[in-house]
């Protein structure tokens, strides 16, 4: 199980913390205010009430031993760029994802070490624009990409042994068997960019591949056993 | 009889849609701010007045030849069929007609034409007596030949430039909103130079031994010095009179700074109402324009967009420095209150705008803007923006047809990194149109290639592009599987082979930027040539 510690619980974190499986990971709560870190607590997550700006209340937290992902939701840029600094000299390969107030900063939290920097701003802007533009897009991604309903973006590696080993993604045919769109591969021969699957190039499929496909929940779960249970018989 | 002819004429115009169209031609030539007739007009009658004064002063030193003799008749004739225009659009004298004698027939009375007359008369008497009327006569008097002694008058026709520009207009503004300083002032001026031009006249006269001949020049000699320019052509010579002069210079000096100031405050203070007029007589162009409220920083990402776009917008903030912003971008932006009803109105909520986007960082202001646009129009799309989930709900109440929360989908996409960092590229990808790949809607039209076509007969991988799926409202697809609710249309996603295409289904395929546009234009191709 992932362990994930999560700086700031504040309106910006909400919603991040709600889609996180606890099922998946072990979700730590860290937050400077006492009041918020009790409320955190009323509702039931697993926190702990430290500053942030001392490397030894991080290190007691699990910092640089059992945690391998911070989220830092803190509710200034300085914060959450001074905790990106002090995570990544106290673990090389932490994954860290942080929010961003002002564009400036994005560059600053890249330099200080952040892996994933997320622009709650810049993207909403581009939503707004997007249903100006474009509505039935914008609605198709709300309920695709946004889950509300069944219809769900996944990715799926290819494990050694596959069935899928060798084929190439033109055979696939994941539309007519087993009623999913295949969005796009990232071909490990290529390198790790994504390439959309839009009949510009035949991709060998290779362990180690990702292939991206969209369909219904039900159907996502069945393909990706499917991918699974014939390595496991093989092995 | 002669009045009963007289009415029954002025009916006649009044029914007459060939006399209203003539009267609306003209009145958009002359009149009309908005029209774009009337600009050219403009620019066309400050040629001919420059040219006329052209011809006058070259007239002073020789004769006008047979061709300048024509022009000047051209311009005279030009310059009287405006006046006499004018002076027609002034006022709708049948409708007077009109008026007069339905109210003697309702109060049983005689129809008096010679009363009516005289109040059509007085009616145009107006116009004549309004100061660019008397400019305009005068313009073209001096060009009767019984009248040459008046040529001098010819110099009106310089003022008639202003008929053409807004600059006087705004100038008498200016001064018209000072009036109660530029009073008291010219009051204090008044006394001072009556005081300094009695004791210049009593210390320099001929008697006295010095320059000053009689009231006159001593007046003359006073304005002179009060305003500091002082040519120097009458000089004080006696003690008494220098006195009086150093006294004048150093008055002068103080008028003249509080006169100045009185101006450049004026004109500072009708700045910010000048550029806002300019704001939305540029806004009154464009019949497709969106009003941005709150130039945050969502604001700032929707417009930089929208910019790309090039799609007409106007941003409203209460912000000065965010305004300050917008303005350095070149961004029309107008600094006020987006709650206000008149600012949106000026806006041209109902005039021309398609959406209203509340985009501010307080959910109360977004809640009060969006209930003030939806109540000032019922029809127009409104996006808004909430901070918290819990004013999800009170925005739609308000009106909003969509509500967005950054925090929601940056959540969203933050645990879709987590778990799983390809597909939110592809996510993030198709959100923001990277790598020139972009998801978009082809519409099916009518009689065009795909009509009636299956899916499985469209080679899509061959055009480059992928299907997501269809969006329709036609019942024929209902059998299908894959069908979603989608507002108030069914999304069907990667639909079988055996789909059937129906006219106005929408298409959403995933491709690069020109595969799409290709494939959109053979679309359109193709439903004209059938069509024909």
């Amino acid at each position: 199980m992932k362990k994930i510690a999560i700086f700031g619980y504040n309106l910006r974190s909400f919603e991040a913390i709600s889609r996180l499986d606890q099922n998946l990971y072990d979700l730590l709560i860290v937050e400077p205010d006492s009041s918020l870190a009790a409320l955190a607590e009323e509702k039931g997550y697993k926190t702990a009430l430290i500053d942030f700006r001392s490397d030894e209340a991080l290190n007691s937290i699990g910092l640089g031993k059992d945690i391998e992902i911070i989220f830092c939701f803190l509710p200034e840029d300085s914060e959450n760029v001074f905790l990106t600094l002090s995570a990544r000299a106290l673990d090389q390969n932490l994954n860290i994802i942080a929010i961003v107030d002002t564009a400036q900063s994005a560059e600053k939290l890249i330099a200080a070490g952040a892996n994933k920097i997320i622009d709650p701003y810049q993207i909403c802007g581009q939503k707004i624009h997007e249903l100006i533009t474009k509505p039935d897009i914008a609605n198709i991604i709300d309920h695709t990409v946004f889950g509300r309903n069944d219809l769900h973006v996944a990715e799926i590696l290819i494990p050694e042994n596959s069935y899928l080993d060798n084929t190439f993604t033109s055979e696939l045919t994941l539309n007519e068997k087993h009623n999913l769109v295949l969005l796009g591969i990232v071909d490990k021969e290529l390198g790790d960019d994504l390439h959309f699957s839009i009949g510009e190039k035949d991709h060998k499929l290779d362990p180690g591949d990702i292939i991206v496909v969209m369909g219904p929940s039900r159907e996502i779960k069945a393909f990706k056993k499917e991918v699974e249970y014939v390595q496991s018989n093989k092995i | 009889m002669l009045a009963r002819i007289i009415v029954y004429f002025c009916y006649f115009l009044k029914t007459s849609d060939r006399y209203r169209q003539t009267k609306r031609f003209f009145y958009d030539l002359l009149e009309n701010p908005q029209s774009k007739m009337k600009s050219y007009f403009d620019v066309f009658m400050i040629c001919l007045v420059m040219l006329s004064v052209f011809f006058l002063v070259y007239s002073v030193e020789h004769t006008l030849n047979t061709t300048g003799e024509f022009f000047e008749q051209v311009v005279v004739f030009i310059f009287i069929s405006e006046y006499l225009l004018r002076a027609w659009l002034f006022s709708d004298s049948h409708q007077i007609i009109i008026k007069e004698y339905e109210k003697t027939e309702y109060l049983n009375i005689r129809f008096n034409l010679l009363n009516t007359l005289r109040l059509v008369f007085a009616k145009k008497l107006e116009y004549m007596l309004s100061l660019f009327a008397i400019i305009d006569l005068l313009a073209i008097l001096p060009s009767y030949r019984p009248l040459r002694i008046l040529r001098i008058l010819l110099i009106f026709r310089m003022f008639k430039l202003f008929r053409y520009s807004n600059s006087i207009k705004v100038f008498a503004d200016v001064l018209a909103s000072k009036r109660f300083e530029l009073i008291t002032l010219a009051i204090f001026m008044g006394f001072l130079v009556f005081i300094s031009s009695i004791a210049i006249y009593l210390f320099e006269n001929n008697s006295s031994g010095g320059n000053v001949r009689h009231l006159y020049d001593a007046f003359y000699w006073s304005i002179v010095t009060i305003s500091t320019v002082g040519y120097g052509d009458i000089t004080p010579i006696t003690f008494g009179g220098r006195l009086v002069a150093i006294t004048l210079i150093l008055t002068g000096l103080g008028v003249l700074a509080f006169f100045t100031s009185i101006i450049v405050a004026a004109f500072s203070d009708k700045m910010h109402t000048l550029r806002e007029n300019r704001t939305y007589a540029e806004l009154s162009r464009y019949n497709d324009f969106i009003i941005i409220c709150g130039f945050g920083r969502v604001g700032q990402e929707v417009a930089k967009q929208f910019k790309k776009d090039q799609q007409a917008f106007v941003i409203i903030d209460k912000d000065e420095h965010n305004i300050f912003l917008a303005k350095e971008q070149q961004f029309l932006a107008i600094h006020d209150d987006a709650s206000i009803n008149a600012v949106l109105i000026n806006a041209g909520i109902n005039n021309g705008a398609t959406a209203v986007l509340c985009t501010t960082g307080n959910d109360v202001i977004n809640v009060y803007i969006t209930l003030t646009s939806r109540y000032l129009n019922p029809e127009i799309n409104i996006i808004s923006r909430a901070n918290r989930q819990d004013n999800v709900s009170k925005l739609y109440q308000a009106g909003a047809n969509t509500v967005i929360q950054p925090f929601e989908i940056a959540g969203l996409l933050a645990a879709e990194y987590i778990g799983q960092p390809v597909a939110f590229e592809a996510i993030l990808g198709i959100l923001q149109d990277q790598k020139q790949i972009s998801m978009e809607t082809l519409i099916v039209q009518p009689n065009c290639l795909l009509e009636k076509q299956k899916i499985g007969k469209l080679d899509f991988e061959n055009r480059k592009l992928m299907l997501v799926g269809v969006i329709s409202t036609n019942q024929k697809h209902r059998k299908h599987r894959n069908r979603y609710k989608v507002k108030n249309q069914h999304f069907y996603f990667n639909p079988e082979q055996n789909f059937e295409l129906q006219e106005q289904d929408i298409l959403v395929v995933l491709g690069r930027k020109y595969s799409i546009e290709y494939f959109q234009d053979q679309i359109k191709k193709s439903s004209l040539n059938i069509g024909s």
